[in-house]
């Protein structure tokens, strides 16, 4: 396809000019039990570019970079480095042709330092000694990335610890860099400086792999698209030629659901009362602390309330003292008009919450379990799981079929385990399960995580659909644009408190983001109202928003 | 529907099936190994085995087996590991024992309430590592191995003349039980059998019926796969964790009535000692299903009653507890073989329902 | 309920049954005279103590009247099943005498003669209730007046120590006769008497406690501590080992001689013996005479069923003193009493 050129030498900067191909990867197939095969993968990255790899979750674009990076083998195919085939055994081999990755969890030692961890394992590379922070310090200033080679790295941002990722992998001589999905961990503000060093790495002839499936990032820092769908390449586009919903569209595999326009479904019927709410925990190292404080917010029939926040701010904590696996220590909660605040989890079930949990694996599925038993998980007290106090077996199976049929879950049938679903199906599985009981109240903890783009469409429409037949929604989530998109209220949660609300007709991601890391409090409305989530949610949210007792009704955002 | 159900009787019967096949080929070699005639030793036992009087003796034997492994089972099923049947059917045993000869009321009574306090006294004992576990986060592994020894030392103080027991020869045990309240036995012209299977059976079968068909069942299943899961559905775990164990500690109680009712009529210094820990082996052998625990109970019971025999062949009586050991082990290994290879054939069949899907897409983005 | 066990039979063996047809068939035909059929206790023929007495007087006859024999071991926790079992085994196959060696096997004995008219059977240390079962019991107490002489003779302090291993019938023969033989000797001699357990059985196997209790005795003063408590008496008198001038009396088989306790045999006094060979022997002899022995018979001083071990030398110089009481008993001058 490309002209082959001689393989590079291994001098810093002066690599092939850009435009030759530093990686192909040619009908690479791998077969592999659980999750979509890789079949017919065909990618061209050209030396010098930032390419991106775009595809729903589950689309196989992981497995296509393990098999790059040598921790798996493919079954079929081939792969190019600067014109020359190789066949990787092992990571090491990977490396060693210079190609790194970054994962998307970090694989950091927080009790050592920038510069040990950059040097543990590549000792012998420039030692540990001057030599080591000499060169750490030359990347440093090639690729911009403002390293501090003597801090703890438990003292380091999530950006920060990025960075040393990357520094990691140029310190180990890569000249391809795999980054798996970056920005999931970042806040907007992150995500540009991360696409600067990005550029500037380029810019110094590297070749970048980026991983991803948010559309708008791709769009603004590609050179070229390629499309995984299903485990095989669909598309490869150059950004100038394509709109994010044109992208999508490719991705998906058929025409996206427009955004429709929103009218409020907001009605003054309080469905979810809690006032006070208070809850302290005794963390790891013994020290008591507040994980809740003082936590207020009304939900109303046919509300969605989201709550911001980046993890660990006590989102988790708040809703396991709503769903009961928790128990408050000062506050009330109040069920449609009825006080649960210290009831029992199946109680406040039976009440008519539905739960979506945080981690479907650990609290919203038997993995181990047939599908139609996971059915009958978390209601089985109710119909048509059971009469009285036997289980209706033939019911409860009846129904799993039925949710397999309507909410569209891909398996062979009702009797194989959880456990051999994919992501998405798993949690197509339990949203069909929550709300098929009609629930008055639903929590949703990051309903779409891991869920390929046409089942957070329809995980969304539910969810909408539902509202407008008057359900309340707790909507937890770390995707901004999910928590803009579908709230009618939000709230942001920094350090056990509700530190700000917002109105999510007026807000834009940066600016939650930027209120997410506690740089804001109060009601967040002077940012430009750019109209990108779409209609207005009328006055309700204003009502809603007279809910919070922090005190701190008119501060201002910057 | 048809291939799942195919899975399922693999699942089921594939994996004891390996093991014990496994099993006889590397106690052949041990037997080979030690100079003697592996297959003259399966004949012995064949034959020894299936006499009259041996099936008579297995399935008394396997009664009280059975019962054991079902108490483990019930923990096992919660991912509760109760060590403590031993020193619980003891224990309940005595207790029972002592009030049944402690009293005469009509059989219809006393057999009822005989019963019912050992289940008693059994859960009581079990219910301690339970609530212990909740409360004070022990271990039940700890704590019921503890209390086997406790169980021990009471039985111990309370089995003395003047106390609880009464001397007979060079043995102490409680006062016999009267007449009234020993158990129907089915005669037969080699033997009596323990009317008490028809208990044990009952008992397989409402343990099927509450695990597998009733909510609580289903609330108990969950917690022992996912504690979390669980939780979140809105089972109280900590609840579920006691009552679970006081019900295993019930079932334990159960285990020393036939040889209570239809045995020794009393408890003695020679009361059965170690049948939990069969029950352990049992339990592991039949994966916790009545059915398989049944099987277990009567294979272990066989390979006792040959044991005996095998030493009077000349071969030694230990082989037949190597072989014990070894099926245990095999069917351990086989399940876990047996489970992947079921995980991984239905994520291969998940898999190729979105490949399917998949190579549509292909046909229609190259269209 | 015998098709169920086949079936389970089945399961374990339905590969060997192909092979099994090749084999050669069994050889017990089930009536002709075999020679001797002995179920041991737990622990086996060589636990270096009663059971391996036992065994030593059945391999004597088997050489001396040319019989065969077959020997079957009992299993940790067994049912009273398991015994009838292994003793029918041995009757229904044509072993004659059937021997249980223990008190564990007396019920089981008793009941299972019944079925078995025309074989002797014998039980060790339990009464006979059938006829044509031996209760074969020792007069552990004569041997125990033995040692009590001794220990009164050889005690310094004028403080001895008695432990047995459980309160039952059996043990408290030992320690009446030890008792009355020490007060025989010397009237002013204290008896500390002190037993392991109540009823539990453990107390035949609890050295650890064994020892505690006999140092607790050594620290009160006794100097000669006699333990009738089957295994757990390796605790005393390792106990006893540790102080200087203090002596163990030993049980059952002559602990001089045993060489688990090597390192202490300089501290082991004598030992009661009880002859189960010489009463196994005498058994077999009698069923091969034609004259088997039935109901209960109690092996005397007399007739050499129990004795004083000299190993060592450390009675010779008392040996005078112990044959003459010896002599007394045999010829009923004295009676022991059997009881406390």
């Amino acid at each position: 396809m490309c002209a082959i050129t001689a393989p590079s030498s291994s001098s810093t900067a002066a690599g092939p000019p850009p435009g030759t191909a530093a990686v192909e990867l040619h009908g690479i197939t791998k077969r592999f039990p659980g999750v979509v095969a890789n079949h017919d993968i065909d990618i061209t990255v050209r030396r010098g570019t930032v390419h991106a790899l775009v595809g729903e979750n589950g689309a196989g674009k992981s497995t296509l970079m393990k098999i790059l990076y040598g921790m798996q083998k493919p079954d079929e195919g081939t792969i190019t480095l600067d014109g020359e085939p190789v066949t990787f055994h092992s990571p090491a081999d990977a490396i060693g042709r210079g190609i790194g990755m970054v994962h998307q969890h970090f694989m950091l030692a927080d009790n050592l330092t920038v510069l040990e961890n950059t040097v543990l394992g590549s000792e012998k590379l420039h030692g540990i000694g001057d030599g080591a922070r000499t060169k750490i310090m030359e990347l440093s200033a090639a690729y911009g990335l403002g390293i501090r080679p003597d801090v703890l790295v438990e003292d380091l941002g999530v950006a920060d610890r990025q960075r040393v990722e990357i520094l990691k992998v140029l310190y180990r001589g890569a000249r391809t860099l795999i980054l798996d999905e970056p920005t999931a961990v970042l806040v907007p503000q992150e995500v540009d400086a991360l696409f600067d060093n990005l550029r500037g790495l380029k810019a110094e002839g590297l070749t970048v792999l980026f991983i991803s499936h948010k559309l708008g990032e791709v769009l603004a820092v590609a050179d070229d698209i390629t499309v995984i769908r299903r485990g095989t390449t669909v598309a490869s586009v150059k950004p100038a030629d394509v709109t994010s919903k044109q992208l999508a569209e490719l991705m998906v595999g058929s025409e996206l659901p427009t955004p429709e326009t929103r009218e409020s479904t907001v009605t003054d019927v309080p469905m979810l009362r809690v006032s006070g709410l208070h809850l302290s925990a005794v963390d790891a190292d013994g020290v008591p602390r507040e994980v809740l404080d003082r936590i207020s917010f009304t939900i109303h029939k046919g509300e969605v309330l989201g709550i911001a926040g980046v993890e660990g701010n006590g989102q988790s904590e708040l809703v396991e003292a709503v769903m009961g696996l928790r128990d408050p220590d000062g506050g009330s909660i109040v069920l449609d008009g009825a006080d649960i605040s210290h009831a029992a989890t199946r109680t406040r079930r039976e009440g008519g919450i539905g739960y979506i949990p945080e981690d479907r694996q650990r609290h919203g599925l038997l993995l181990e379990a047939p599908l139609w038993e996971n059915r009958i998980l978390g209601h089985t007290t109710e119909r048509p799981n059971s009469r009285g106090a036997l289980l209706d077996t033939s019911a409860a199976r009846k129904d799993t079929r039925r949710i397999v049929e309507e909410y569209d879950v891909r398996t062979p049938g009702i009797d194989v385990t959880a456990a051999s679903l994919s992501g998405g199906n798993q949690q197509k599985l339990i949203v069909g399960r929550e709300m098929s009981h009609r629930p008055k109240l639903l929590i949703a903890a990051h309903p779409t995580r891991g869920v390929d783009v046409g089942a957070q469409a329809e995980i969304w429409e539910q969810i909408r659909e539902a509202r407008r037949e008057g359900l309340a929604v707790l909507l937890i989530s770390a995707d901004l644009d999910e928590l803009i998109g579908l709230s009618d209220t939000l709230r942001v949660m920094y350090r056990g408190r509700l530190v700000a609300d917002a109105d999510p007709a007026a807000i834009t991601p940066e600016e939650l983001g930027s209120a997410m890391t506690g740089a804001a409090s109060g009601h967040l409305e002077d940012g430009p109202a750019d109209g990108a989530t779409g209609g207005a949610t009328g006055g309700a949210t204003g009502g809603a928003a007279t809910d919070t007792d922090d005190g701190q009704g008119g501060g201002r955002t910057r | 529907m048809k291939r799942l159900d195919r899975d399922k009787l693999i699942t089921a019967v594939g994996a004891p099936v390996l093991a014990v096949l496994a099993a006889l080929v590397l106690t052949s070699l041990i037997i080979l190994i030690s100079g003697k005639d592996p297959f003259r030793a399966y004949q012995v036992m064949i034959e020894f085995g299936t006499t009259d009087r041996s099936a008579v003796y297995i399935v008394n034997k396997s009664t009280m087996f059975f019962l054991s492994a079902l108490a483990v089972a019930i923990g096992f099923r919660m991912n509760l590991f109760n060590i403590g049947v031993d020193g619980q059917y003891r224990i309940a045993a005595f207790f029972a024992a002592a009030v049944g000869g402690a009293l005469s009321l009509p059989g219809l009574i006393q057999i009822p309430l005989i019963i019912l306090v050992a289940m008693g006294v059994g859960a009581i004992w079990a219910g301690i590592a339970g609530v212990l576990r909740t409360t004070r986060g022990v271990s039940e592994v700890i704590t019921t191995i503890m209390l086997n020894s406790i169980a021990g030392a009471v039985i111990g103080y309370y089995l003395t003349a003047g106390r609880l027991g009464e001397k007979d020869g060079n043995l102490t045990h409680t006062p016999n039980i009267p007449e009234s309240s020993h158990i129907f036995m089915f005669g037969t012209s080699v033997g009596d059998i323990n009317g008490f299977v028809v208990f044990a059976v009952l008992a397989g079968f409402l343990y099927w019926f509450v695990l597998n068909r009733t909510r609580f069942g289903f609330d108990l299943r969950s917690v022992g796969r996912s504690e979390t899961a669980a939780a979140a559905s809105g089972v109280d775990v900590k609840r579920m964790i006691v009552t679970s164990m006081v019900l295993s500690g019930a079932v334990a109680g159960l285990v020393g009535m036939p040889t209570l009712l239809g045995e020794s009529y009393n408890y003695g210094t020679d009361f059965p000692l170690g049948v939990g820990f069969t029950g352990i082996a049992i339990a592991l052998l039949g994966r916790n299903h009545p059915v398989g625990i049944a099987l277990g109970a009567l294979l272990w019971a066989f390979l006792e009653r040959t044991g005996t025999q095998l030493e009077f062949e000349g071969y030694d009586q230990k082989i037949v507890e190597v072989i014990k050991g070894i099926i245990v082990l095999c069917v351990v290994i086989a399940y876990e073989v047996v489970r992947r290879w079921a995980l991984r054939d239905q994520q291969r069949r998940v898999g190729e329902e979105l490949a399917r899907a998949g190579s549509n897409d292909k046909a229609e983005v190259g269209a | 309920m015998r098709r169920v066990t086949k079936i389970a039979a089945a399961g374990v063996a339905t590969a060997a049954l192909a092979f099994t047809s090749a084999a050669c068939s069994s050889d017990d035909s089930g009536s002709s005279d075999k020679g001797v059929g002995l179920a041991f206790d737990v622990g086996g023929r060589s636990d270096a103590s009663f059971n391996e007495s036992a065994a030593r007087g059945y391999d004597k006859a088997k050489k001396e009247f040319d019989i065969g024999g077959k020997e079957l071991t009992a299993r940790d926790g067994e049912t009273e099943a398991d015994r009838e079992q292994r003793l029918t085994s041995l009757a229904e196959a044509g072993y004659n005498p059937v021997i249980g060696v223990g008190f564990a096997y007396g019920k089981s004995v008793n009941k299972v003669a019944k079925d078995f008219p025309d074989t002797t059977f014998a039980v060790i240390d339990e009464a006979s209730q059938a006829e044509n079962v031996a209760g074969i019991t020792f007069a552990e107490h004569e041997g125990s007046y033995l040692a009590g002489v001794a220990a009164a003779l050889k005690s310094k302090s004028g403080n001895v120590g008695f432990i047995g291993g459980v309160h039952n019938n059996l043990i408290k023969k030992f320690e009446a006769g030890f008792v009355q033989g020490v007060k025989d000797t010397k009237p002013d001699v204290k008896v500390d008497v002190k037993y392991l357990y109540e009823s539990d059985l453990k107390g035949f196997q609890d050295p650890l406690r064994a020892k505690g209790i006999a140092e607790g005795m050594l620290d009160s003063g006794s100097d000669v501590i006699y333990s009738a408590a089957g295994l757990s008496g390796t605790g005393s008198i390792e106990a006893v080992a540790a102080q200087d001038g203090a002596w163990a009396i030993g049980v059952d088989s002559d602990q001089y001689r045993d060489k688990a306790l090597a390192d202490y045999k300089d501290s082991i006094l004598t030992s009661v013996v009880k002859n189960v060979d010489v009463a196994v022997y005498d058994l077999i002899k009698s069923v091969q005479d034609g004259e088997p022995l039935t109901g209960d018979h109690t092996f005397t001083l007399k007739d050499d069923g129990v004795s004083l071990a000299a190993s060592g030398g450390f009675i010779d110089d008392i040996q005078g003193d112990i044959d003459a009481a010896k002599k007394k008993i045999s010829d009923g001058e004295i009676t022991v009493s059997d009881t406390p």
